[in-house]
């Protein structure tokens, strides 16, 4: 259930997608200590995290590398160069010597962020739409907006400038998310804020 | 009387005694009623000569004894717990409330979310002072009266130990599970307790009041959305106290607010950016300025904005005056190349793969930068090529790349010039990927068989990935100095392990598995939801459940003899109800006045001969545990008991430790009361 919202123009402003979370399975048991001493930008702390942290610099992204096989690779900027990259980690580690395979690759959070340019007033945007904003100055600057249809996330600041995201310090989130949503999640939440502006 | 039936020996006559607050069944003895409610009021004469009133103290919170005690013991135990869980909150709300100085009604409104969250399961999995904190932190929130998150006047180490987002983390838990919505925090509450902890003296009232109005002139240029109310009022306090002549140092107002000192000199700075700090203080305190200011973020935005629009133009300007250089070069290298026809073919080939020299674009992993004029003609042959392209309208992704949009020389150039616009050409060769390699997605897609897509992948890239034999050897080198601790660690674990499997006592630890949620049984007769209940919670491998279903179906010997037979199944935490059945039995051949008195109403369930025999029977088709296997069969033993069944376990446990009957050879209880079905009422008198 969404608030009512007038008809929108078109803002013209599309949401960036700065960041992609995706997971993959490569279905092999891998030797962690073998992989970080034999690769040259990775990084294994087994007392703090049993992962081997592996980073490649084309597409600037990073990887968690379990033992069991699966691995999550974040930073990239777009679905296609979050395949790219996970690929590529599955070559580095095939060249190691260990059988992997490329299962299952899964985008699970996408980011985007974009502004609006112009003040937002949060006091008011929360009044108004109470059941989905939650704003608590003292905790977090900026009013955090939980939309129901599509089920986004949205970090909405006093500048204008708007965060979309899957998930917010919540102890689940929901699967892959598409580009889609993101656009849609900001075609929606554009009018409300237009509502909010500073005169 | 009220004609009830006892559930023992389904006897009427039932002894009401006001006094005790009993319901005493007189042909059994069974307690059905204990604690009851009534109406009436008596009165006892005092040995003084006074009368007093019947009648026993109830606490508010329900924290006495269930009123009755047949409906299954273990439902008592669980409130038990629950009333404990609540007296331990309210206790702990009490303490931390009147530290915060909160009035009654508060702190019963924080007792009452309190309830609330226990119901809902919130306290569970989080430190009971978080909750606590958080409950009296939305009661102050609701009710008005201001609490910053972190910090009470004289209550702060107790609170302030916590850190102030794990309990704003339960607090926003709270606040959306109870459905409460707690409105904002607004700064003009805190400047009264905060003017008054400075100690202003008889001027208290006039800085507060200036404090306020600076205050809200913040708010109308939008200085306090987003910011910690605290500096905020830090900052307004600072200039009124300075407005009326009051030396407060920095240090002192931080001390009171409690923020950074970075923090209020920021909030000072900005409201200095505002109009209204180049007003006198008459001026201030008469006029008000018209106009509103943005929010400081904003205006640091569009700032940063604007620095990077400049930055964007300077280097635009500076592609153009090198790229006017680089034509006059183009054109000189078009007449060499002119005079090379033959090179022309492996250029072709180069373009097709859009190859451009810089290492950006080395996806598709063409960097024979060998020869430079082959380069520079093959930049120049793309250049043609992204002018096609981009007829064809480019997705303007990134911002860089909208510059090559309007003109279609640059993009050429930037490829010569090397690192500056990356985001450029990358921006491009995607599109150009796109374009030309678009049924190479289809490859991508269907990796359904999980073989690793190479297309795409530059092996020699991968490779610079991997370290050679040195240097793994100085890397394995350095991680085992660094890890050494680690390692030794493991090595004794492993150790441990291994000399614990030799012994036979190595336990595997298992990892916590989550408890299900169980379905409510939805049965149509009590033996059935008996048996589905039994099903799930596999209460014992000792039970012989076909006897158990035979029960039921088996008719005469009436009411009592079902009843007890459930219910004694019905304490599903016991172990082994076979195995305590004939302790019972024993315990019961021996003086069962210790056991009687001892443990107050104890109820022991009622079992008749035969059907004693047929239970013993079955139990000793049981494989029973090792301290009963002295026991035989005993189908004569007999639990003479009256009443339903409740298992005590710590009774239980003091009855075991107590008794000793392992060697004791079986004679029925029945023969040595003298075979009498109610030959127990020689116990019961004794209890009685």
């Amino acid at each position: 259930m969404t608030p009512m919202t007038p008809v929108s123009e078109c803002p013209g402003i599309v949401p960036q997608l700065q960041n992609i979370v995706s997971t993959v399975n490569l279905a092999c048991q891998l030797d962690l200590k073998k992989i970080a001493l034999h690769a040259k930008n990775a990084e294994y702390n087994p007392k703090r995290f049993a992962a081997v942290i592996m980073r490649i610099r084309e597409p600037r992204t990073t990887a968690l590398i379990f033992s069991s096989g699966k691995m999550v690779c974040t930073g990239a900027k777009s679905e296609e160069q979050s395949r790219l990259a996970a690929r590529k980690y599955a070559r580095v580690v095939q060249k190691l010597g260990f059988p992997a395979r490329f299962l299952d690759f899964k985008i699970q959070n996408m980011v985007g962020s974009c502004d609006v340019r112009f003040p937002i007033r949060l006091e008011g945007l929360v009044l108004t739409h109470q059941q989905f904003s939650s704003y608590e100055p003292e905790l977090f600057p900026g009013l955090i907006y939980r939309m129901v249809k599509p089920r986004i996330v949205l970090l909405i600041f006093v500048s204008g400038k708007v965060v979309l995201t899957d998930y917010v310090n919540l102890d689940f989130f929901i699967g892959a998310k598409e580009r889609s949503e993101i656009y849609e999640a900001f075609e929606n939440i554009y009018p409300i804020l237009k509502g909010f502006k500073k005169t | 009387m009220t004609g009830r039936v006892c559930r023992g020996c389904g006897g009427t006559d039932i002894e009401l005694d006001a006094a005790r607050g009993d319901a005493v069944c007189t042909g059994c003895g069974s307690v059905l009623e204990d604690n009851i409610i009534v109406s009436e009021v008596q009165f006892v004469e005092n040995s003084g000569g006074g009368s007093s009133a019947v009648g026993q103290f109830v606490s508010l919170d329900g924290a006495g004894k269930a009123p009755t005690l047949g409906g299954g013991f273990h439902v008592n135990l669980g409130k038990e717990s629950r009333a404990q869980t609540l007296q331990n909150g309210r206790r702990q709300i009490h303490h931390l409330g009147s530290q915060l100085q909160l009035n009654q009604h508060c702190l019963d409104t924080a007792f009452n979310f309190f309830k609330m969250a226990v119901s809902k399961h919130l306290t569970r999995g989080r430190k009971m002072a978080h909750v606590i904190a958080a409950c009296l932190y939305l009661v102050c929130r609701t009710e008005g009266t201001p609490r910053i998150l972190w910090f009470g006047p004289g209550g702060g180490p107790q609170l302030g130990l916590v850190n102030v987002y794990v309990l704003g983390k339960t607090f926003l838990l709270l606040a959306r599970e109870l459905c409460i919505n707690a409105p904002a925090i607004d700064p003009c509450l805190y400047i009264p307790r905060f003017a008054h902890l400075l100690e202003f003296g008889d001027k208290n009232h006039e800085v507060s009041m200036t404090a306020l109005r600076l205050l809200q002139r913040m708010k109308r240029d939008w200085m306090h959305t987003g910011r910690r109310p605290s500096g905020l009022c830090g900052a307004a306090l600072l200039v009124a106290a300075r407005m009326h002549d009051f030396r407060r140092t920095v240090k002192e107002v931080i001390s009171v607010v409690k923020v950074c000192e970075s923090t209020l000199r920021k909030r000072l700075t900005e409201f200095e950016d505002t109009p209204t700090s180049q007003l006198t203080v008459d001026e201030f305190m008469k006029i008000d300025l018209e106009g509103e200011c943005d929010p400081p973020s904003y205006t640091a935005g569009q700032k940063k904005l604007r620095m990077k629009q400049l930055e964007r133009v300077l280097s635009k300007q500076l592609e153009e005056v090198e790229g006017e250089i680089s034509s006059y070069q183009d054109a000189i290298e078009i007449e060499l190349e002119n005079s090379r026809p033959k090179a022309k073919g492996a250029l072709a080939s180069l373009t097709k793969d859009g190859s451009v020299e810089d290492t950006t674009s080395s996806v598709f992993g063409e960097e024979d930068a060998e020869d430079e004029e082959l380069e520079a003609a093959a930049s120049h042959l793309n250049k043609d090529f992204y002018r096609e392209l981009l007829g064809g309208g480019l997705p303007g992704s990134s911002e860089a790349a909208g510059g090559p949009e309007g003109r279609g020389r640059p993009p050429a150039l930037e490829s010569l010039l090397g690192p500056l616009p990356t985001a450029a050409s990358l921006g491009i060769s995607d599109s150009i990927r796109e374009c030309i390699s678009s049924q190479s997605r289809d490859p991508k897609d269907a990796c359904g068989d999980g073989e690793l897509d190479l297309s795409g992948i530059d092996d020699l890239e991968i490779d610079r990935y991997i370290l050679n034999e040195a240097e793994a050897r100085v890397k394995a080198e350095l991680w085992t100095r660094e890890n050494a601790e680690y390692l030794r660690e493991q090595r004794e674990k492993e150790a441990r392990i291994a000399k614990e499997r030799e012994l036979g006592i190595y336990k595997e630890h298992k990892p916590k598995k989550s408890c299900k949620r169980r379905e409510p049984i939805q049965a149509s007769t009590a033996g059935e939801a008996i048996e589905k209940m039994l099903e799930q919670k596999k209460i014992s491998s000792k039970i012989n459940y076909s006897v158990l279903r035979d029960l039921d179906s088996k008719a005469g010997a009436g009411l009592p003899r079902e009843d007890a037979r459930p219910e004694e199944q019905a304490p599903a935490e016991e172990q082994a109800p076979a195995k305590k059945l004939p302790r019972r039995k024993t315990s019961a051949s021996r003086s069962g006045a210790g056991s009687g008195t001892s443990v107050g109403k104890r109820l022991r369930p009622m079992v008749s001969p035969q059907l004693a025999k047929k239970v013993a029977v079955g139990e000793a088709l049981l494989p029973s545990p090792s301290s009963l296997e002295a026991e035989p069969g005993g189908p004569t033993a007999v639990v003479v008991e009256s009443g339903p069944v409740s298992y005590h376990p710590e009774e239980d446990a003091d009855e075991e430790d107590a008794d000793e009957e392992d060697g004791e050879p079986c004679v029925s209880a029945l023969q040595m009361m003298g075979g009498d079905d109610y030959g127990c009422d020689g116990d019961e008198d004794d209890g009685y």
